[in-house]
């Protein structure tokens, strides 16, 4: 039962918002709807709106350790826009839809796996919770994301640093000049998971004809190697020209033809902030891309035409690409001990700062390197909210495909971490078995969730 | 006393309330031409009654959709300015279609210019093919209709005799594909249309009737008659509504109830959840095309109880087509009617004939007279029940944008089956276990359409929208656009404005009673923020008169 129909839930949350002036706030999808309504797009034979649905607590648990509890980090609206990107899924896995737009706010990517709150207007992360749903679900492996937002995807990054099975290729403008300050070439993912991310940093400035060179002969030839089983883009459109934070200029028609090329199963909705000037035609053309239909007309009222670019950038970029596809045809001839030492765990500490809500966090995560699964995560987590001690955190992750060895060490840690007066919560996160256990050291207590068990 | 009349495809029905009464009621053939069986129903039902006591009457129509199914109208040409966005090669309108250059934004500004050159070239070029009627309509023309006004004008200069329609003074809605054919229609129908209502509004007279006119509308309102003629294409569908109102009408207050309204060939089916009549999320659609004409949810399943009833194999097949009368009542072919009467639960026709007709089906198959008619009365009663299902899911996928519209959705089911039409009698209660429902058949379930006709509420309703930041506000109903001049404009005065613009509305179509206990259906209000600093607030307020029913019959007359 192969359909050839593009699915939209749209969810603009009309009544919600991080503050009354935050460029994230309830009218950035107005413009999009008027664009939307008028063009008569939901009349199409081809395009079919969902209504919304709601993530569970379960579903963020699978993916993020929320402190103290999931509840407290997210609101329904948090729920609404990493349930409709699953509810897409469900309909493109069962043939439904060829492919879907989650056109929802708020936002996920900057999220990562600890969140002890908001980072560049973003909770929890719509893609990591979509992947890790499309794995419990409906047992798909292989998962790619393409992330064209003008910020680097760390929050995306972070989660799946160390899976090799999720390639995660972001192009974003250079971390140098932008929020959040990530994202170079340099950062390829952990030793078990090496060049499954790829980050491509972009001069400020350039437009279309680079952003597709970098498509043609970076993100396409990967894709076409890595043979994911779903693709994902994660559709941040502030690369446009008339972007409030962006400095990119990128065009509506830009954003078309590289959803036409990339041809995702699923593009689920960023950043963008340009919510006149951008929004209600780049989500349009999207939109159209995706349906198969002919998207040369819809042109931004302030369109430039074609945009002479800097030769010097250009050329830069071209050096990246060139770098990039060369650790990318290497990948499996590198000598990893070189790059990430020879010991039992491969660690780094990490400073993630959060911008929305002035949280300084400093982390220690160490992977078990482990010859038969991409082995068990442990991350010590101490977050500065500015005010009274700092909220410290003990986190376990067990992969989805992890061994039975790396399981049992992995409880093991939990239960000793349970047993130390430093952390006020630990948590244990198995996807093997998809359980998840905190424990509240001041209560005593410990909360499992299980999720909905088969057949309910 | 009110008067009820319903112009169906076969029958013309109508009936005489008196204070929640029914005093008569009439059922006649639907000729050709319909004035004259609309007359003989008035005539029937008014016997011995004076036609000075009669305060209202309200009649639903077959007359538009006619027209538009038959294509008995003028050509007309369009002339439309899309602007940048879909291409024009998505939009395909059934008749010669001129794209020219200018376009509005979503805020109504002006983005490409016109080119009036352009204009007098699309003019010509139809003129040359021979139109003389044409339809204009522009995208974004709802949030300025500056464009539309400025062609028509250069039109009109061109070709003074011409008739030029706008799309703005058509629909207010967003939806430009949608709003070019509701446009296209309007200017198909108008001529024609005038003359039906004249003719209506003279025999009306003649038969000594003082009391308003007024005509249903597909969304269940009812408008002036003199009033419809400015929205002709709103009268389409309007059967449908009539009874569902009818159901309304003859059922308690606040039921959650499924309407099956089982005719010859189709069932219509509608909801009434929690006393109201549920209306469609989008326009019609008239001729397989998708229009704005607001309706009421109705969904027509394409079986009856004329339906024929074939053997095909071992299978026995229920098509969606008619082919003149039940076999008992001396038609060709094997009907569900057929099957009802064998089952005992229909008291027309001929039994015999009944069992023949069964028989006929069976024999082959080595199944009895009774097998037979159960396995096709399950039949009927699996595909209507398939589809109420279908209805119920269909109205809680409604996506919404809002966080609280996501929360507050929740299952509803219906707690009763409520039957109308010829062959509800033998459905209705096994449609209702099926659901687990109350069957209900109500008294005068045949002529609920009328009575549904005669107890309609005038509807009126108007959409305000201002900007504050360009100064403006719009009054989408009325094509209206306006400065605003207060500094300290706000949602209260917005709301004010549209209260008042209502009054205005409901004067002019002389409604001024029915402007009591407004409702605000839609109220929103955006800040518009540049660079961190709030620049202006977007404003969109819906007020409408009261929806619903003037009084349950037999209720003893008690306004809802």
């Amino acid at each position: 039962m192969k359909n050839n129909k593009t699915g939209l839930v749209f969810f603009p949350a009309f009544d919600w918002a991080i503050s009354p002036t935050h460029p994230e706030r309830e009218e950035r999808l107005l413009y999009t709807r008027d664009q939307i309504f008028e063009e008569g797009v939901l009349d199409l034979p081809e395009i079919e709106e969902y209504a919304p649905r709601l993530a569970t607590i379960h579903d963020i648990a699978r993916v993020h350790f929320c402190v103290p509890r999931v509840q407290s980090q997210v609101t329904e609206a948090h729920l609404i826009a990493a349930g409709s990107a699953t509810l897409l899924a469900d309909a493109i896995v069962h043939g439904e839809l060829k492919n879907g737009f989650a056109l929802v706010r708020p936002p996920g990517h900057h999220a990562m796996r600890v969140v002890h709150g908001n980072r560049g207007f973003c909770n929890i992360n719509n893609e990591a919770i979509l992947v890790e749903y499309l794995r419990r679900h409906h047992g798909i492996k292989r998962i790619a994301i393409v992330d064209s937002d003008v910020h680097h995807g760390d929050g995306t990054q972070d989660i799946f640093y160390h899976d090799p099975d999720v390639l995660f290729i972001s192009f974003h403008q250079d971390g140098r000049t932008i929020y959040p300050g990530t994202g170079f070439p340099n950062e390829l993912g952990g030793p078990g998971a090496y060049a499954r991310t790829i980050n491509i940093p972009l001069p400020p400035g350039l437009g279309d004809e680079t952003f597709h060179y970098v498509v043609d002969n970076l993100i396409l030839p990967i894709l076409e190697d890595f043979k994911p089983e779903f693709i994902i883009n994660s559709a941040g459109q502030d690369n446009h020209f008339t972007d409030p934070l962006g400095s990119m200029r990128f065009t509506a028609r830009g954003y078309a033809e590289f959803t036409r090329k990339l041809n995702p199963h699923l593009a689920v909705l960023e950043g963008g902030y340009a919510i006149e000037t951008a929004l209600p035609y780049v989500n349009l053309a999207i939109l159209l891309a995706l349906a198969g239909h002919d998207y040369s007309y819809v042109r931004e009222p302030e369109w430039p035409g074609t945009m002479p670019e800097n030769p010097e950038r250009v050329a830069r970029v071209q050096r990246v690409v060139e770098q990039l596809r060369n650790v990318w045809e290497n990948r499996d001839r590198v000598d990893l001990d070189k790059i990430f030492g020879t010991g039992t765990f491969y660690q780094r500490r990490k400073h993630i700062y959060y911008d929305t809500d002035y949280i300084e966090e400093e982390q220690l995560e160490r992977v078990r390197r482990c010859p038969n699964c991409p082995g068990y995560i442990t991350i010590d987590s101490r977050a500065d909210h500015g005010y009274g001690h700092p909220n410290r955190v003990f986190c376990v992750s067990i992969p989805f495909t992890a061994c039975g060895a790396c399981q049992t060490e992995a409880y093991d840690a939990y239960e000793q971490a349970r047993g130390l007066a430093q952390y006020q919560f630990v948590y244990l996160q198995d996807k093997s078995t998809d359980t998840f256990l905190a424990f509240d050291r001041d209560k005593g207590q410990e909360w499992v969730s299980e999720g909905p068990k088969v057949g309910e | 006393m009110y008067i009820g009349i319903d112009v169906g495809g076969t029958c013309t029905d109508a009936v005489l309330l008196d204070r929640g009464l029914v005093r008569a009621m009439a059922k006649v053939p639907t000729r050709e031409d319909l004035l004259s069986s609309l007359l003989e129903a008035l005539d029937e039902i008014m016997k011995g009654v004076e036609g000075e006591l009669v305060e209202r009457v309200v009649f639903s129509t077959t007359v538009i959709t006619n027209l538009i199914a038959e294509k008995k109208y003028d050509p007309v040409g369009l002339i439309l300015m899309p602007g940048p966005g879909l291409s024009p090669s998505l939009y395909r309108f059934p008749t010669d279609t001129h794209i020219i250059q200018g376009a509005i934004d979503y805020r109504g500004r002006e983005i490409i210019p016109l080119r009036l050159t352009e204009v007098d070239q699309a003019a010509a070029e139809l003129a040359a093919r021979g139109y003389r009627k044409v339809a204009v309509v522009g995208k974004f023309s709802c949030r300025n209709h500056r464009h539309e006004k400025e062609v028509a004008a250069r039109v009109l200069w061109n070709y003074p005799d011409w008739h030029v329609e706008l799309g703005h003074q058509v629909a207010g809605q967003l939806n430009f594909p949608r709003r070019v054919v509701s446009t296209y229609l309007t200017c198909a129908t108008r001529e024609k249309y005038q003359f039906f209502v004249r003719s209506v509004q003279e025999a009306i007279s003649q038969r000594g009737i003082k009391g308003a006119i007024f005509i249903l509308k597909a969304d269940g309102g009812t408008l002036p008659l003199e009033s419809s003629l400015e929205v002709p294409v709103e009268t389409i569908f309007s059967g449908p509504a009539a009874s569902t109102l009818g159901v309304q009408a003859l059922t308690p207050p606040g039921e959650t109830a499924v309407v099956v309204d089982i005719g010859g060939t189709t069932t219509d089916l509608a909801l009434i959840l929690s006393g109201q009549p549920l209306l469609a999320s989008r326009g019609a659609r008239v001729d397989d095309m998708l229009t704005h004409v607001r309706a009421l949810a109705v969904k027509s399943v394409p079986v009856g109880g004329d339906s024929v009833v074939e053997r095909v194999g071992k299978d026995i097949i229920i098509y969606s087509e008619r082919l003149g009368a039940p076999y008992c009542l001396g038609g060709p072919l094997p009907t569900p009617t057929d099957a009802l009467r064998v089952l005992g639960l229909t008291r027309l026709g001929d039994v015999d004939r009944a069992r023949e007709a069964m028989q006929m089906l069976g024999a082959p198959l080595g199944l009895s007279v009774a097998e037979v008619a159960s396995r096709v009365t399950t039949r009927v009663i699996e595909t209507i029940t398939r589809e109420i299902e279908a209805m119920f899911s269909r109205w809680e996928q409604e996506p919404a944008y809002r966080v609280w519209e996501v929360l507050q959705k929740k299952k509803v089911r219906p707690s009763t089956v409520v039957g109308v039409g010829g062959g509800a009698a033998g459905f209705v209660s096994q449609i209702a276990a099926r659901l687990g429902c109350y069957p209900v058949i109500p008294p005068y379930a045949p002529v609920a359409n009328a009575i549904g006709a005669a107890v309609a509420r005038p509807t009126l309703q108007v959409t305000l929208r201002a900007d504050t930041e360009q100064g403006i506000y719009i009054i989408q109903e009325e094509g209206y656009q306006g400065k605003i001049t207060e500094r300290s404009f706000n949602e209260e005065k917005a709301l004010e404005l549209a209260k008042e613009w209502l009054c205005k509305r409901a004067a002019r179509h002389g409604l001024e009673d029915c402007v009591e206990g407004l409702e605000v259906t839609r109220r929103e209000v955006f800040n518009m923020v540049r660079d961190w600093v709030t620049v202006g607030r977007l404003i969109d307020v819906t007020v409408q008169t009261r929806r619903g029913i003037l009084y349950h019959v037999g209720a003893g007359g008690t306004s809802e």
